[in-house]
């Protein structure tokens, strides 16, 4: 090609683009992301849609794993007896300054200057999206894919502590001995890969507070405590989105 | 004049204050009479489990039972002595022993009910014995 042609060809520049022209492609543009914005950030679904998602126990044979461990608690019967603190701190060697499993303390008042207290176990949700596992920055903790226990690798984790700060449920400590944040993990390692069927705390409970199985099996007990009809089934801190997996009833 | 005002006014809130105290600590002593309504101090079982807790003050002052109505036939006088029995579980209430002589549902509420009333756990017994339990004040806030 030469310079002279070259130099007869219109120009390609933003100088030729008419401000019509400009305002179209700005209105294509806001319109796109309007459309996006309409659909998902504001969420302007129909309720027919939506209500597949609302409940936090999933529908039978939506449970994505298998087995599916889960734990229920009977919130109302716990006595802060603190029997199943002290089986987690034996089974799982938790030092004092940590735990895996604790009891958090609710009053509410009642008539007469009175007041109830309501005891509430605790321990991590093993959530089926664990905002723990994504921020890890070395995949020292992932979510196990046959049992869907979220487990850690202490010999990969660099102690950042991220996991702590993104867990929606304080679930996880920092253990000085190793070095490596520590948690709850169903006692995988210390009794279920051991051939037992309970964790240390679910054993150690007198009042049956916590009840722990398998999902997936319609048949367990877990799986028919919540989906027993008149139950209410809630979890703690449903707002996250990280769909927990301890369930709790006060049936 | 303006300094004497002063301390007219604050004279008069510090002697409401006294007055007003003084009224309440005389309802909290003086109503409550040991002999005739048991050790004010409550008492604190923690076996089999820990912690259960019996007030004196809320059975007979407030209730209008008498000694008789539970010693020496349902707890014998000395304090928790009755966590030393075998029998002295939740099974053993339930079928009229103990506590559930009166709670069974008709005369007080049953004792298969209402759980956290007693029980007050190793954190309210702890908050009891003084000061909150060390454990409880760091659960909180991780």
């Amino acid at each position: 090609m030469k310079i002279d042609e070259l130099e007869q060809l219109e120009s390609e520049d933003l100088s030729t683009i008419t401000s019509t022209e400009r305002r179209k492609f700005l209105k294509m543009g806001l319109a796109i992301t309007g459309l996006y914005l309409g659909g998902s950030v504001l969420s302007l679904t129909t309720v027919r849609s939506a209500h597949a998602s609302s409940g936090v126990v999933p529908e039978p044979g939506q449970y994505p794993y298998n087995p599916h461990y889960s734990m229920v608690i009977r919130e109302k019967l716990c006595i802060d007896c603190e029997r199943c603190k002290a089986a987690c701190v034996e089974t799982n060697s938790v030092p004092e300054y940590g735990f895996r499993t604790t009891i958090l303390e609710r009053r509410r008042a009642l008539t007469a200057g009175e007041h109830e207290t309501t005891f509430m176990p605790v321990l991590c949700n093993h959530c089926n999206r664990p905002p723990c596992v994504r921020v890890c920055p070395t995949t020292a903790t992932w979510k196990d894919k046959e049992t869907g226990i979220v487990v850690m690798n202490p010999s990969r984790c660099i102690g950042c502590k991220t996991c702590m700060t993104a867990c929606p449920y304080n679930a996880r400590y920092f253990k000085e001995e190793i070095r490596a944040v520590d948690k709850c993990n169903f006692c995988y390692d210390t009794r279920l890969s051991k051939g037992k069927k309970d964790t240390a705390c679910v054993e150690a409970c007198p009042a049956d507070v916590r009840i722990f199985g398998n999902l997936a099996d319609t048949e367990s007990r877990v799986f028919k405590l919540i989906h027993a009809p008149d139950t209410m089934v809630w979890v703690l801190r449903p707002e996250t989105g990280a769909l927990p997996n301890v369930y709790y009833i006060n049936a | 004049m303006k300094k004497i005002l002063l301390f007219m006014v604050l004279g008069a809130f510090l002697l409401t204050g006294a007055i007003l105290s003084a009224e309440e600590k005389k309802a909290a002593d003086t109503d409550y009479d040991e002999d005739t309504y048991g050790p004010e101090a409550p008492i604190v079982w923690t076996k089999p489990v820990e912690s259960v807790v019996f007030q004196h003050k809320t059975h007979t002052m407030d209730a209008g039972l008498d000694c008789d109505s539970c010693h020496d036939d349902i707890f014998v006088m000395e304090a928790g002595a009755a966590q030393e029995n075998e029998d002295f579980t939740m099974a053993s209430l339930y079928e009229g022993n103990y506590c559930g002589s009166c709670h069974d549902g008709s005369t007080a509420f049953a004792s298969d009910t209402r759980c956290t009333t007693c029980h007050i756990g190793v954190r309210g017994h702890a908050r009891m014995i003084g000061g909150d339990s060390k454990e409880g004040g760091e659960e909180g806030h991780h």
